[in-house]
């Protein structure tokens, strides 16, 4: 017990073995685990309050009270708007960004772990660098080209431009999964005769399955979560979720469970999908900060 | 070619399987180089025809009231002069300073109290530190309507709260004392987990020979903190924050909904005068100006990312 928990251990004291320091060594812990349950309920309360906000009644909205009996008011009132609509959009816009960067990232990524050519470096540097822009660089320019090809306010364009930053996230997050896979089992593959293409689609990348999942719902995440490329590139007809809802904060500032049914819904398939993929999804979001 | 294959081949079998390898390894090439093309023709079109576009819209004073007439070089740095005479232009970058200081530096503060918190193991603190990333990962728009809620008197329970004790406060994003400092929590609030994320991931790959070492030697608490465990989390810390700092210019979703660059313009940061210029008043070619600013500003970070904490990756 005492070994293996000095292994993460940073004040390693109350390590030392004897019934008489085991005691204080328990209630230590316990009084972290206690400070870190105190610390989370603190956090989360905002998260919290916005979800029970969408399930008050009209009547009892400015009452701080948690007695009341939970209505679908709020949502109800979302389904007779166009808020079903942006809602469509946005997994619309999603799920083709996603297919796209996918489709585009995922040989290019395994391209770059398996072939080490000079000049390497500085094109995956690059890639990583398109993450780090600010949105405002990229939207000017977009902005202005959407409105002479005609792809304003279109679901084709807006998933277009979501390629700046999820096409760089693919190809960061599947290299490492693409060197996790030995190389053994495609030179095996290639003295049987098979091309590379065709040793990485029956061979690689199904072994790297569970990788493109998980490389798949961070992207949809990212594009869900966009919320300033779809403010400024969308008017009326492909209205993201998110704008959605600032669109009834600005027009609609009183109706706070219907703002609050509506966050709700937009944060669920994220939380979904966090509590899902939780393990790679730290890896994604920490995609070249940490050296691995 | 041909003919020296067809002699050398009887003697030497060997000379001829390298032959064909080096036949199959440009083969190899080709097929990678094919993988890999349309990424990087993709992303030449969306990334640097762009900024090469913002570049150049820059140096004209093009809008939208005469698209065609006001795209001219006449005077390509006329933007950027102005941009050192604009004091909203200065006192945004001020603006832009001030929050991304504060908030960098309280994320990093409680990113790295609460690693150390829960860098225990045990089953309650592996949940608990699940849980604690729920703010990193929500729609940075619902982070935004969550604080726009506790900022609002009318439905804020912290707002009650105060009332209910006889101290009722003004919203904190309607004075301009405080306004910026409330972005800077609600900034915080969202982007913490990620510091907790990266220092939890170093300290989990720490040796624990020294700090055995160093406590049998009679070290305290303190002096083990001090010498053993902050040298190994420095150089994540300084990642991290220089990472925060690149998104914190990108700050966006928040001062939209929340102050909307107000009161007056005391949470106007840069980017968001920018957008306001560009897509407010249509100035294209000065927000361009603006943008080309930013976009600088965060490859100089960047650069100094990769002189940091990316050189070791490349090496190993």
């Amino acid at each position: 017990m005492a070994s293996t928990d000095a292994a993460l251990q940073i004040p390693a004291l109350d390590t030392a073995s004897g019934a008489r320091r085991k005691r204080p060594g328990r209630l230590r812990r316990h009084g972290r685990a206690a400070a870190a349950l105190a610390l989370l309920a603190a956090t989360l309360f905002p998260f919290l309050w916005l979800v029970q906000l969408a399930f008050k009644p009209a009547a009892d909205l400015f009452d701080s009270s948690l007695l009341f009996v939970p209505t679908l008011d709020g949502f109800r009132a979302l389904l007779q708007g166009s808020f079903p609509r942006s809602f469509l959009n946005s997994l619309a816009v999603s799920t083709l960004s996603t297919a796209m960067s996918l489709a585009i990232g995922v040989p290019a990524a395994y391209a770059l772990t398996r072939w080490r050519f000079p000049g390497r470096r500085h094109v995956a540097l690059w890639i990583l660098v398109t993450r780090m822009a600010p949105p405002i660089a990229f939207t000017i320019p977009f902005f202005l080209a959407y409105r002479w090809l005609g792809l304003q306010d279109t679901l084709l364009g807006l998933a277009l431009v979501y390629l700046t930053f999820n096409l760089a996230i693919v190809i960061w997050l599947m290299q490492t999964f693409f060197e996790a896979v030995p190389t053994a089992l495609e030179e095996a593959a290639y003295i049987d005769g098979c091309g590379v293409w065709q040793a990485f689609w029956r061979i690689t990348l199904p072994l790297a399955a569970p990788g493109v999942a998980a490389t798949a719902v961070l992207c949809f995440i990212f594009a869900w979560n966009d919320f300033f490329y779809a403010l400024i590139l969308t008017r009326t007809q492909a209205v993201t979720a998110p704008v959605a809802i600032v669109n009834f904060l600005q027009y609609e500032g009183w109706e706070w469970s219907k703002i609050a049914a509506g966050g709700t819904l937009v944060m669920f398939p994220v939380v979904l999908f966090t509590v899902l993929v939780r393990k790679y999804l730290v890896h994604g979001l920490t995609a070249g900060g940490v050296k691995d | 070619m041909g003919a020296a294959n067809t002699l050398a081949a009887p003697a030497t079998p060997g000379l001829r399987a390298a032959h064909a390898s080096r036949g199959w390894q440009a083969a190899r090439r080709r097929a990678f180089a094919f993988g890999l093309a349309p990424a990087l023709i993709v992303l030449l079109a969306i990334t640097l025809v762009p900024a090469a576009a913002l570049v150049v819209a820059s140096l004209t004073p093009l809008s939208l009231t005469d698209p065609a007439g006001t795209f001219h070089f006449r005077d390509p740095l006329g933007n950027y002069r102005h941009l050192l005479e604009d004091t909203r232009f200065l006192g945004s970058i001020a603006t832009q300073l001030k929050l991304s200081a504060a908030s960098v530096a309280l994320q990093l503060a409680v990113g790295l109290a609460l690693a150390l918190l829960l860098n225990r193991p045990s089953r309650v603190l592996g949940a608990v530190r699940g849980a604690f990333l729920i703010p990193m990962v929500l729609p940075p728009i619902v982070v935004a309507l969550i604080w726009k809620i506790l900022f609002t008197p009318d439905v804020s329970p912290l707002h009650h709260a105060l009332e209910s004790i006889g101290w009722p406060v003004r919203s904190l994003i309607a004075n301009p004392d405080t306004a910026l400092w409330a972005i800077a929590f609600a900034d915080t609030w969202q982007w913490f987990p990620f510091t907790m994320l990266m220092v939890l991931a170093a300290l989990q790959m720490m040796p624990a020979d020294p700090l055995e070492a160093a406590s049998l030697d009679g070290a305290s608490r303190w002096q083990l903190f001090r010498y053993i465990v902050f040298p190994h989390i420095r150089p994540v810390l300084v990642v991290c924050g220089l990472f925060r700092l690149i998104d914190s210019f990108k700050a966006f979703p928040l001062i939209f909904v929340l102050t909307d660059g107000g009161p007056g313009n005391v949470t106007e940061v840069t980017n968001y005068y920018g957008f306001i210029q560009a897509f407010n008043f249509s100035y294209w070619g000065y927000a361009s100006a603006i943008a080309t600013v930013i976009l600088a500003g965060v490859f100089a970070l960047s650069w100094l990312v990769g002189r940091l904490g990316w050189s070791d990756h490349g090496k190993h």
